[in-house]
């Protein structure tokens, strides 16, 4: 039992990643595993609310109070990734007076910071508020990022021992004399960091005990232990704005319903939701009339919505879960806490607990109390610090510096990397020169993009989340080459093009319901921009043409005839010239030396 | 008086509809969509203008007192004409109602300190790259980040309590080239303008020599006010050796630049002394915009529009006016702009009540009052002067049969011609016009030396640090004005003039000239 660890965490969202962290913290040996990235499932699908608790303030008390303490600890702990936007729960004519003092009084009862002020005052606040609103409360809520967040912790576990594995698929749970025993795995490349092409190895991780925060999936996970878990997935819809109509988030104020969010988060606007139950978390309908809904309904509160470009629009499927027998037909009736489900008390099946229910705001309060519960099972006595110790990236840290001066990059630059990367910013940016911009719409140097690859392996969505890197308004027709391009200096050619393909078509899945008005002209130009002027859609390099690069470039005047066969010039590369020809790219090696063909191209060769 | 509507309960109405108004706007080159003869667009502003003439129309169609209604006498003038508006129906009452619309949104006009916002422009941007390609500067310029970056992007990044503008924005030569190459209409130039403005105003230090400099610099028309007071020994003095090297060392005023010479007699001063208008005519009026340079330095290009207006029959009319902010937006000093343009509209409304178009010889004044006023500023009737403002010999084309006047004239000697096209008239689509005017002509040899930018950009080229690039910029320019056959050059701007006198040593004319020297003379 030498390789047995003290505990295996399954999921890497946010309760996951809060979990490890804790647990780590505490002293105890622990894996995490993810069957994709980290913020794979639910974290990453979020509309990145750091709730004030204000939107619970009248049906749900106790979350209230937990989102508001915990609000107040993430502002603190996590700096690097909440921006203090505040919000308001604005009302229109047609809102009910009664229900908005009903929040005023909740909000007060839960000891939520609340104010009132008029539809002049709010919109001064926020200009492109519709003219009829007629008042607003006022809370701290703020806009929280998810994937930042997700990373911190579990770089934090890091620090403190544990190890994270993602692309890392549980396959089963081992169960052995009717007692969970650990999990085994799949993973996607190897253990370690994702590297594309790696083949897959399993493994299995012995454990003491055995946590499953899979959310949504935690009926999946118990399945394969055997036990029954009743999670009821519900959809929602997040429509992503190309800028940022608010600064502030923007409630509607009104009992429940669809579409009553709007939430600035980093360069855009994340309009919300839906919620609709799903029977299976992976597989439902993305329909388009959800996303018209979101903008029509919103457009109420913020006309400008109406016009304004759309860059793509997601899914997440909330983990929602009531106790057996409860018998809610409403998804949005059901609660929204959160359940620790003892396997051995509730199904004679020691060693797993299952975490269901809760939302990110409170993902610490969470995962303080299942590793409250873990410790308590084994036996391991020591205090949680979560709530006091600072992410990896918000130790104190203040953005208040000239980057440009520092670092050679033009102010805005500066300003919005200093705020991705915290007090990790010198340790990122310090390194590199020169330091050009990879991602222009967000901002993203090379710097930040090598210090992502250097965590992430050749998974550049997983960098992606990282830097923000392609997430802005071309969303990546202009930059996944130049990033790909990143990882040319460590891993071979055809490395690079899957890492690069992957994270280009990731990023069109998203578009795929914003085809219209600009972002379709984006998507046109994009497209354009691939499949002709970089021959995507018909690369040699991946699809095993012979080429016959003279055919295209004769190279200079005078050695015109004998270029083609691209020995001319290098009598000792004759012999390889056929190998020289395949892998070199466009033909512009045609006439130097094979041995010289660029960047590794042909490395696995 | 000036007419703010800044603080008018009927403003945001009126912004709502003007949002529309936009898209026709950006047509108001007069090149885009053929304009129907003699009726010229009618104002946006469809409040019932302030300079409504009063012959009997009845109020509720005043919105669409075309002002040069009267010019021809032509049936059209009586016509029921539509409202240009992009579909905002006048029949709202005219807009004098005082209800809001919730929906009319003006993206760009929402913020009350007036400050603009342009995020709605970053939302038009596809990064294409075609406006970084097009930019001289960021071509000659290795630490320029380029328009894209200035405008859209910028832009994007902001967020509502940190917006400090980056200050390479200072090196943007304001050429608006940008603006011309965008297939996605991004209000570039208005971003750079704004950024430029907000820059000076909140982070450049005040004191500083290069604001000082490039305060006298935008305010171009002070100092050629105080020097014409004794043109002689200013234009003596302004490039005296000693004073020029101190200039240079002290204010980053460019040593090896000639300032010009400063007219014995200003435009003004010959117009008053000549007794003003020697044609009347209420049916064809134009309001001439001579701009500071076309007083101070050039009249003989005011004096010759004035000749060549009253060759066709034109009443010639030359209200009270101050700088046309060119200089200003280019250097992000907004408040003089405005202030500036609170006289210039005032004034040009009052004229264009009075029945005139007007008419600016300089491209880049043109520039200014049809495109940057009314996007800047929102001063009352600003639009109406963007709608009714031409360059001169632009309006000549539209309204005169030119190629039948010019068919039997000839100059008295023959004449051959380096033309270069400034860049604010490429972008309202007059870069071929002295060409085109005078290809067909007898005697005139017009050699059109390419599409570049000479470089200079106003004061861009009149700043130390700026001038090897603005000389760089003006290499294309230069070679291929020596290769062209003429010995003299042509353009419409002013200073644009000045660089390609300081780059080839040629005398530099105006097309008004040549067109006075072959029709009048």
């Amino acid at each position: 039992m030498d390789d047995q660890v003290d505990v295996v965490v399954v999921g890497g969202g946010s309760t996951g990643c809060g979990v490890i962290r804790d647990l780590a913290r505490r002293g105890l040996d622990a894996v995490l595993v993810e069957k994709g990235n980290l913020t794979h499932g639910t974290t990453g699908r979020m509309h990145g609310l750091l709730h004030s608790g204000g939107r619970y303030a009248v049906s749900d008390q106790k979350s209230a109070r937990e989102c508001i303490e915990e609000n107040r600890v993430l502002r603190d702990i996590a700096a690097h990734c909440v921006e203090e936007t505040g919000g308001m729960f604005v009302k229109r004519p047609e809102d009910s007076e009664e229900y908005f003092q009903e929040k005023l009084e909740g909000c007060r009862a839960c000891d939520i910071p609340a104010e009132v002020i008029d539809g002049e005052e709010a919109r001064r606040r926020e200009p492109y508020l519709a003219r009829d609103v007629e008042k607003a409360i006022v809370v701290p809520d703020g806009a929280v990022d998810p994937f930042r967040l997700c990373v911190a912790n579990a770089a934090d576990a890091r620090e403190h021992g544990a190890r994270v594995e993602t692309h890392a698929a549980v396959t089963d749970v081992l169960v052995e004399d009717d007692e969970v025993v650990g999990v085994e795995i799949e993973h996607d490349t190897g253990p370690g960091k994702r590297v594309h092409r790696e083949p897959g190895t399993t493994e299995e991780i012995r454990a003491r005990y055995v946590v499953n925060a899979t959310g949504a999936w935690a009926g999946q996970i118990g399945e394969m232990a055997g036990v029954d878990v009743e999670v009821r997935p519900s959809k929602g819809v997040m429509t992503v704005m190309n800028t940022r109509q608010v600064d502030t988030v923007i409630n509607r104020c009104r009992p429940k319903g669809d579409a009553d969010i709007v939430v600035p988060h980093e360069t855009a606007c994340i309009l919300g939701t839906t919620d609709e139950e799903v029977d299976d978390p992976e597989d439902y309908p993305e329909e388009e009339w959800e996303v018209d809904l979101m903008i029509e309904t919103l457009s109420e509160l913020v006309p400008a919505l109406k016009d304004a470009r759309t860059l793509r629009s997601f899914w997440g499927v909330r983990p929602l879960y009531e106790p057996p027998g409860t018998g809610t037909d409403d998804p949005t009736d059901i609660t929204r806490d959160y359940f620790l489900l003892d396997h051995a008390e509730r199904d004679d099946l020691p060693g797993m607990t299952s975490i269901v229910g809760g939302k990110l705001t409170t993902y610490r309060m969470m995962a303080e109390s299942i590793t409250d519960h873990v410790c308590e099972k084994l036996d391991h006595d020591a205090d949680c610090d979560t709530a006091d110790a600072p992410l990896p990236g918000s130790e104190d840290f203040s953005v208040l510096r000239d980057y440009m001066e520092e670092f050679g990059i033009r102010s805005p630059i500066g300003r919005r990397s200093a705020q991705r990367l915290g007090s990790r910013t010198d340790d990122v940016l310090g390194g590199t020169d020169p330091n050009p911009v990879v991602c222009e719409c967000e901002g993203v140097t090379r710097a930040e993009v090598r210090n992502g690859i250097e965590e992430a392996g050749s998974d550049l969505n997983a960098v992606r989340l990282r830097t923000r890197a392609s997430m802005g308004n071309c969303q990546g027709g202009f930059c996944t080459h130049r990033i790909a391009s990143e990882l040319a200096a460590e891993y071979p050619g055809p490395v690079v093009r899957d890492a690069e393909d992957e994270l280009y078509q990731e990023r069109w899945k998203g578009q795929r319901h914003a085809l219209w008005g600009r972002q379709l002209s984006q998507a046109m130009l994009n497209h354009l921009l691939h499949a002709t002027t970089m021959n995507r859609d018909g690369d040699p390099a991946t699809t095993d043409a012979d080429v016959d690069f003279g055919a295209f470039d004769a190279g200079p005047a005078g050695s015109g005839e004998s270029a083609g066969d691209g020995s001319s010039s290098d009598d000792s590369g004759s012999d390889d010239s056929p190998a020289g020809v395949t892998a070199t790219d466009g033909g512009l090696d045609a006439t130097g030396s094979p041995d010289a063909t660029d960047g590794g191209i042909d490395g696995d060769r | 008086m000036t007419r703010h509507t800044g603080s008018d309960d009927e403003t945001d109405g009126i912004d709502g509809s003007n949002r529309d108004g936009r898209t026709n706007g950006d047509d108001r080159c007069g090149c885009g969509s053929s304009p129907q003869p003699n009726v010229p667009e009618i104002g946006r502003d469809e409040r019932p203008a302030i300079f409504v003439p009063d012959d009997g129309e009845e109020a509720g169609t005043a919105a669409e007192s075309s002002a040069a209604d009267g010019r021809t006498g032509s049936p059209a003038a009586d016509a029921p004409r539509t409202a240009t508006d992009g579909g905002v129906e006048s029949a709202t009452g005219g807009s004098d109602s005082t209800e809001l619309d919730p929906d009319a949104y003006d993206p760009i006009d929402v913020f009350p300190e007036g400050d603009l916002d342009l995020r709605d422009g970053a939302d038009s941007c596809y990064k294409c790259t075609s406006c970084d390609t097009s930019c001289p500067v960021a071509e000659v310029d290795d630490e320029f980040p380029g328009p894209k970056f200035q405008g859209p992007e910028q832009w994007r990044l902001k967020r509502k309590d940190d917006h400090d503008i980056d200050e390479s924005i200072t090196s943007c030569s304001n050429c608006m080239r940008c603006d011309d190459a965008c297939p996605s209409s991004v209000p570039l130039s208005q971003m750079h303008n704004e950024a430029r403005g907000q820059f000076v105003e909140e982070q450049m230090e005040k004191l500083s020599l290069e604001y000082v400099r490039n305060r006298i610099l935008a305010n171009y028309r002070t100092s050629a006010r105080l020097a014409s007071v004794v043109p002689r020994l200013s234009s003596f003095a302004m490039n005296f050796g000693p004073a020029r090297w101190a200039m240079d060392k002290v204010l980053g005023i460019p040593k090896e630049r000639e300032f010009p010479e400063f007219a014995t007699t200003t435009f003004r001063e010959w117009w008053r002394d000549r007794g003003g208008a020697q044609v009347e005519n209420p049916d064809k009026r134009v309001a001439y915009f001579h701009g500071c340079y076309s007083n101070y330095n050039t009249p003989e290009v005011g004096k010759a529009m004035v000749r060549v207006y009253e060759h066709f029959g034109y009443e010639v009319m030359v209200p009270p006016q101050k700088c046309s902010g060119t200089p200003m937006f280019a250097n992000g000093m907004l408040k003089d702009a405005r202030r500036h343009a609170e006289t210039n509209v005032e004034n040009l409304i009052e004229a264009i009540g009075d029945g005139a178009d007007v008419i600016a010889s300089c491209t880049s004044c043109s520039m200014s009052l049809r495109q940057e006023y009314p996007e800047l500023f929102d001063i009352h009737g600003i639009e109406d002067v963007s709608d009714h403002t031409f360059e001169a010999l632009e309006y000549l084309r539209i309204h005169e049969d030119l190629n039948d006047e010019l068919a039997e004239a000839r100059p008295e000697d023959d004449r051959s011609f380096a033309y270069h096209a400034p860049c604010h008239a490429r972008n309202q689509g007059l870069a071929r016009q002295a060409v085109e005017t005078f290809r067909d002509v007898d005697g005139v040899e017009m050699e059109d030396v390419g599409d570049s930018c000479s470089g200079i950009s106003g004061t861009y080229g009149w700043k130390s640090e700026k001038y090897e690039k603005s000389m760089q910029i003006g290499e294309e320019m230069f070679g291929h004005m020596e290769d062209a056959e003429g010995e003299v050059g042509m353009t419409e701007c002013p200073t644009c003039a000045m660089q390609m006198e300081h780059g080839t040593g040629y005398e530099i004319e105006h097309p008004l000239q040549l067109l006075e020297e072959t029709l009048v003379a």
